[in-house]
């Protein structure tokens, strides 16, 4: 008997073993999978002959003169588009998340009449595949200028204006996911208690969510962050740049591609990213809680 | 039912709520009635209607208790009426007209574009020009004919011939031009320059001897060469007498004999371009293959990169794995560099000469795949290339929505005797699908139109031989059939773009519509847990 | 209670509107209308005496799209004349690729440009759009390339102020090649030798399915595109794509490709890497590869394309100013042109800037640049691309044709013969 059970803690500790092994050997072949183009794009970065047809990962004349380029050109202001890119990318996703939670804590909870087709239409409105779109959103932002100067073109208040537009769209398919799985028994008790409704969602279930509201978030920022047809189709002048928009201008020449600078831009434009998913992961992970669901 | 007893408690608002959703709905109609007029005078009736539209509805949701739900979204709903649903309903009024290169102004603003067109009548006076101005800004030349007669010329007074010292015409310097006329001092070429947005709008003399600035060196008698006929809507060449009457179902201006005059404008041509995309040679060779890779594509897309970003999700979802944050910083890389980048690279890794990828592979096993000339392997690097580019979108919305699954749902598992696999598929997989599945409906819809990758990898090829339009191998619907719009025709056709468009759409949307069915499915089965 | 609440509302509304509209008439707002609605020509102005002083120069301003290559040098240029003329210059910075699409979207609306600067195989589209204006050179119109202002010239009208020129030219490795090949049957036969030697991996180096690099090759066998009226106009009736010069051409591509001599795959990016590291002899490019090449310090000479049974010459483009027919301010752009930007001063600053052949006489014949005059050679006899609309049903279809004799998948004839089929086919649905 005894000996039976210290043979199956072993195997079970063998299997734990095994289990670690095989995650050390997941993340070295998943990290290496991701970062490897990642490394060449790294490596046109460093080379000054402007190639992307590397064969070899240290380039022969490595030096750094591509981010030189990069970071000292005054009339190439790219330090200055990349904080417009966070400054919009941030406003952007915090608004996004509000209006499309607000919209799918309303899905989940309340059961209205047209609810389910509401619900197919943000989806296929956001389907359409709209390449009038851009047309249709400059002449719209055209006027609107006429009215209200600060969401019109060249603004980025026009800009986040129209990212906005797209606020409603999956995102409130994956926040209401979400929310059906916050048992109701909490809203009830609550209800009982005589919380309204903005209550129950604040108190509530605002807390719950925050993994999903930190996804939508972060997807949110990486999708405005390198957004480039809209935003070179609205912006005009220089300082209003986005980041995005100043590194396709780099390479959308043909036969006059930056592709150096570029990389170098997109290396440095990446890191932005990075951080943030670092801070949001503190939430992803940390929202939902067995206690915390059972209430 | 759950609403019902919300509206139950509708009495209890508070007092202080009621005001304060009436004074907000108060500044948004005021608001709104502040614009309004302006717009209404500046005849922008799409923004009149959008604003009255969205004010309306807003005040409808906020003040009738049934639409109580819709007041959580509106101000979603305003947005995506504003920047989605018009910009789609301009796509589907464009595509029956006939927007497209030659045709992209309105009939309005071809008349403006005409009747710009100036010229020089035959025996119409030319002369070089000497500009004059006052202090408080008004303007007059100093004319000299070819045959040296000089006038001096005021905008609205008739052209009258003078000499220099005359009246009130100053005394003329060495080149015989005079230094001022009346109180108007002479420009010199740098202060002309800076009053040439001035100069080049003025007429100088009265009908019918009018001239204009032609360039810095000279003035003329120039007219309007085309001159727009309200009564018989048609466009007269004063030049030649020739007239050029409105064609509204061509969007021309069209003379007797058959000549048109560029630019033609925007028209409603009715159901026309859904009729030749109907009759396209497009049709009738390699759609069905086309149409078949289009859905391989898109469905292959979602399922790996599901897969992939899945499993990195339940991998790096165990907190007792150190260093997972980083990791997973690490994953989400290919999202986070632009993929026009990514994607040559990638091109430059599998090229079958210098790609490190094939030199690699046919050092040790002698052979590498023919991304670019072989059909299948260049559908499958496509495909490997969305990969690498779309499973960190799966695996961060995989992470978040795996934290919404119970922890005690395994533990009752788990005393059951469930293993791991067995708890992935019972319990991890349809309570996942149920906030993921419809990201994964949009993601193949996205895919299914997902331009981008198919162009930048390969331009669609390799081209398919001997097909009635140029065609390749990994061409999707959408690059297929645009290349039609923009290769054919009059270069740019957005109307027939558009019209294919609403095609894809309803494909699209008919895909979507059955798949979303199915989500019903899966919301039940969240309700029963 | 609920009444009592709408009410409230009402009289809220009331006031409130009462209020807005009041103060939005006491201040007249400014709502430009960039497109008057009526466009009937400006009535003589008969306002003899205008009362109020406006001691202040007219607040007009120029505004220019330049590509991120050309915005620094034409702020630079546009700055210097507003400090000569107090007239206010923007220099936009707008994408190459981006300008002519957005310039469509934008001009009518009121939103565009005064000048843009782009390639003259725009002005086909652009002016069947009624987009641009005509250019009045004046007396400056001597001092550039007659075959420029031929480029800029659609419908006998001239639509743009031309500063460059660019066309391709051979490149050959001294090292590998000692003489420039002569016909592309020597280029054969070198590139044969070459091989065989194993001093490079292919001897004459050629990216796959890209029409322009193929079509010096293609007027050397005597093809050709488009054919030319007597005015030197190009006639898209007459297709010579499936003519017998142009699959002469096909077939000597098909036979490289047979041989060994030239490999499929090879991208633009490749091509270049492989000659810059000697692993080929030669190759066609053009004066945006310059830098590269000199950088990687490989050593090359510039030829003019080999010939065959004809004389091989390239596409030429030509890079210039155009005006928009929307500006407020025509004959302003028009002068900053001629008076401030057509001098020898500015020339040379947009030459420094980006050396390609200057269309401005007073400049191209004074570069001194070996490299530069040699890309002037190989264009002499340069064809201009094409700008009639029917050019862009063409690319795609003759791509695909030398992409299938590359990679093998169809016979030389039956390719080019098929592509014409398609581009004649798109010609024709287009009207």
């Amino acid at each position: 008997m005894s000996r039976n059970l210290g043979g199956l803690l072993a195997s079970k500790r063998r299997q734990r073993h095994l289990i670690t092994l095989g995650r050390v050997i997941v993340s070295i072949l998943a990290i290496a999978y991701a970062v490897f183009p990642v490394l060449w794009i790294a490596s046109a970065s460093f080379d000054p002959r402007n190639s992307l047809a590397q064969q070899r990962l240290i380039p022969p004349n490595a030096s750094l003169e591509n981010y030189r380029a990069l970071l000292n050109n005054p009339l190439q202001p790219f330090p200055r588009w990349m904080l417009n890119s966070i400054k919009v990318s941030l406003i952007t996703s915090v608004l996004a998340v509000i209006i499309s939670a607000l919209a799918a804590y309303a899905f989940s909870r309340f059961h209205f009449r047209g609810r389910r087709s509401l619900l197919l239409t943000i989806l296929l409105v956001q389907v359409f595949p709209n390449f009038l779109a851009m047309v249709a959103i400059f002449l719209l932002l055209q006027q609107i200028k006429n009215y209200i100067p600060s969401l019109g073109l060249n603004t980025h208040g026009g800009l986040i204006l129209v990212y906005l537009g797209g606020a409603l769209g999956i995102n409130t398919w994956l926040m209401k996911g979400f929310f059906d799985a916050v048992p109701r028994d909490l809203d009830e008790s609550a209800r009982i208690d005589g919380a309204s409704d903005w209550q129950v969602f604040w108190r509530i279930i605002f807390p719950l969510v925050r993994p999903i509201l930190a996804v939508v978030g972060v997807l949110t920022f990486i999708g405005t962050y390198s957004e480039v047809l809209l935003a070179s189709v609205l912006l005009r002048s220089k300082e209003n740049f986005t980041l995005a928009v100043g590194l396709w201008q780099l390479i959308e020449g043909q036969y006059t591609q930056k592709w150096g600078i570029f990389a170098a831009g997109a290396l440095i434009g990446a890191i932005p990213i990075m951080i943030l998913y670092l801070i949001a992961q503190d939430w992803i992970i940390g929202g939902l809680t067995q206690g915390a669901v059972k209430g | 039912m759950r609403r019902r007893t919300q509206t139950q408690q509708g009495f209890t608002y508070s007092l202080s709520a009621i005001l304060f959703r009436l004074f907000g709905l108060a500044v948004i109609d005021a608001f709104a009635l502040w614009i309004l007029p302006q717009m209404i005078h500046d005849r922008v009736w799409y923004l009149v209607v959008l604003l009255v539209v969205i004010t309306l509805g807003i005040n409808i949701i906020f003040l009738k208790e049934e639409y109580y739900p819709l007041r959580w979204m509106s101000p979603g709903l305003a947005l995506m009426i504003l920047m989605v649903v018009y910009p789609l309903v301009f796509t589907v009024y464009t595509a029956f007209t006939n927007y497209s290169d030659g045709h992209i102004l309105t009939k309005q603003q071809v008349i403006q574009v005409l009747s710009q067109r100036l010229y020089l009548p035959e025996g119409g006076e030319s002369y070089r020009w000497t500009a004059y101005r006052s202090e408080d800004g008004r303007y007059a030349l100093w004319l000299v004919a070819p045959d040296g007669r000089t006038f001096v010329a005021f905008p609205g007074e008739p052209i009258q011939p003078a000499d220099p010292g005359q009246g009130d015409i100053g005394p003329a310097d060495e080149q015989g031009t005079p230094t001022h006329i009346r109180d108007l001092r002479r420009l010199d070429r740098i202060q002309v320059i800076r009053y040439l947005p001035d100069l080049e709008k003025l007429e100088f003399g009265t009908p019918p001897h009018v001239l204009k600035i032609r360039s810095l060196d000279e003035a003329a008698a120039l007219q309007p060469r085309y001159v727009y006929d309200p009564q018989q809507d048609a466009i007269v060449d004063q030049q030649t007498g020739k007239v050029y009457r409105a064609d509204d179902r061509r969007g021309s201006f069209v003379a007797e004999d058959g000549e048109a005059l560029t630019p033609g404008y925007q028209v409603f041509i009715g159901a026309a371009n859904f009729q030749r995309l109907f009759r396209s040679p497009a049709l009738r060779g390699p759609f069905l293959k086309v149409f078949l890779w289009t859905i391989l594509f898109a469905a292959g897309t979602v399922l790996t990169t599901f897969a992939l970003g899945l499993f990195l999700a339940l991998v790096y979802n165990d907190p007792s794995i150190r260093g997972r944050k980083v990791i997973r910083s690490f994953l989400i890389v290919p999202y986070t560099v632009p993929s026009f980048i990514s994607i040559l690279v990638w091109r430059g890794l599998m090229n079958p000469h210098i790609g490190v990828i094939n030199t690699t592979l046919e050092k040790f096993i002698g052979w590498a795949p023919p991304w670019f000339s072989s059909p299948t392997w260049a559908k499958i690097g496509v495909l490997l290339v969305n990969l690498w580019l779309g499973y960190p979108y799966m695996m961060l919305i995989s992470t978040g929505a795996l934290q919404a699954i119970p922890e005690d749902l395994y533990e009752a598992a788990e005393i059951d005797g469930a293993g791991m696999w067995q708890k992935f598929w019972t319990i991890t997989l349809p309570l996942l699908l149920v906030s993921v599945g419809p990201l994964l409906i949009s993601s193949f819809a996205f895919n299914f139109n997902n331009w981008n990758v198919i162009y930048l990898f390969n331009r669609g090829g390799p081209p398919m031989p001997g097909t009635p339009t140029p065609v390749g191998h990994t061409d999707i619907l959408v690059t297929y059939t645009y290349r039609l719009a923009f290769a054919s025709g009059g270069g740019g056709d957005y109307g027939y773009a558009s019209a294919i468009t609403i095609i894809i759409f309803l494909i699209v949307a008919t895909i979507t519509y059955f798949q979303f069915r199915y989500t019903r499915m899966w919301e039940e089965i969240s309700e029963n847990v | 209670m609920k009444q009592r609440h709408i009410w409230t509302l009402l009289v809220i509304l009331v006031v409130a509107s009462l209020l807005v509209t009041a103060c939005a008439k006491a201040t007249p707002t400014p709502t430009p209308t960039p497109v008057p609605p009526t466009p009937t020509p400006k009535p003589p102005t008969p306002t003899p005496v205008p009362p109020t002083p406006t001691p202040q120069p007219p607040a007009a301003k120029l505004v220019i799209w330049a590509d991120e290559n050309r915005a620094p040098i034409m702020e630079e240029i546009a700055k210097a004349f507003t400090e000569k003329y107090g007239v206010e210059v923007e220099v936009q910075q707008v994408g190459f690729g981006d300008i002519r699409d957005q310039f469509k979207v934008a001009a009518p609306a009121g939103e565009g440009p005064d000048i843009i600067i782009g390639a003259h195989d725009w002005l086909g589209e652009l002016v069947v759009n009624g987009l641009l204006a005509p250019v009045d050179l004046g007396a400056k119109k001597e001092k550039f390339l007659p075959s420029a202002l031929q480029a800029f010239t659609y419908n006998s009208q001239l639509y743009g102020m031309p500063y460059l020129t660019e066309n391709v030219a051979f490149f050959y490795n001294p090292d590998l090649v000692p003489e420039a090949p002569k016909t592309w049957t020597e280029v054969t036969k070198v590139a044969a030798e070459l091989e065989k030697a194993g001093k490079v991996k292919q001897g004459y180096v050629l990216h796959q399915g890209d029409p322009y690099h193929f079509y010096p090759i293609m007027t050397a066998f005597g093809g050709y595109v488009f054919g030319k009226d007597k005015d030197g106009n190009y006639n898209p009736q007459d297709l010579g794509i499936d003519s017998p010069g142009s699959i002469a051409a096909a077939k000597w591509l098909d036979m490289m490709v047979k041989e060994g001599h030239l490999k499929p795959d090879v991208d633009w990016d490749t091509a270049h890497t492989m000659f810059e590291q000697g692993d080929a002899a030669m190759i066609i490019t053009g004066p945006w590869a310059l830098k590269r090449i000199r950088e990687s310090g490989v050593h090359y000479k510039i030829a003019e394309i080999p010939d065959e049974t004809a004389d091989g010459h390239p596409f030429s483009g030509v890079h210039g100013f155009m005006i928009s027919a929307f500006s407020e301010n025509k004959l302003l752009a028009q002068t900053f042109l001629t008076e401030f930007v057509a001098t020898e001063e500015n020339m040379w600053k947009l030459f420094n800037a980006d050396p390609r052949p200057s269309a401005f006489l007073p400049v191209r014949e004074k570069i001194d640049d070996p490299d530069i005059a040699a890309f002037g050679l190989a264009g002499k006899n340069a064809d201009p691309m094409p700008a009639i609309p029917e050019m862009s049903k063409v690319w795609e279809a003759w791509g695909n044709a030398i992409t299938l004799i590359f990679q093998q998948q169809e016979d030389p004839e039956t390719a080019f013969k098929n592509a014409a089929e398609q581009i004649r086919q798109a010609i024709a649905g287009g009207q």
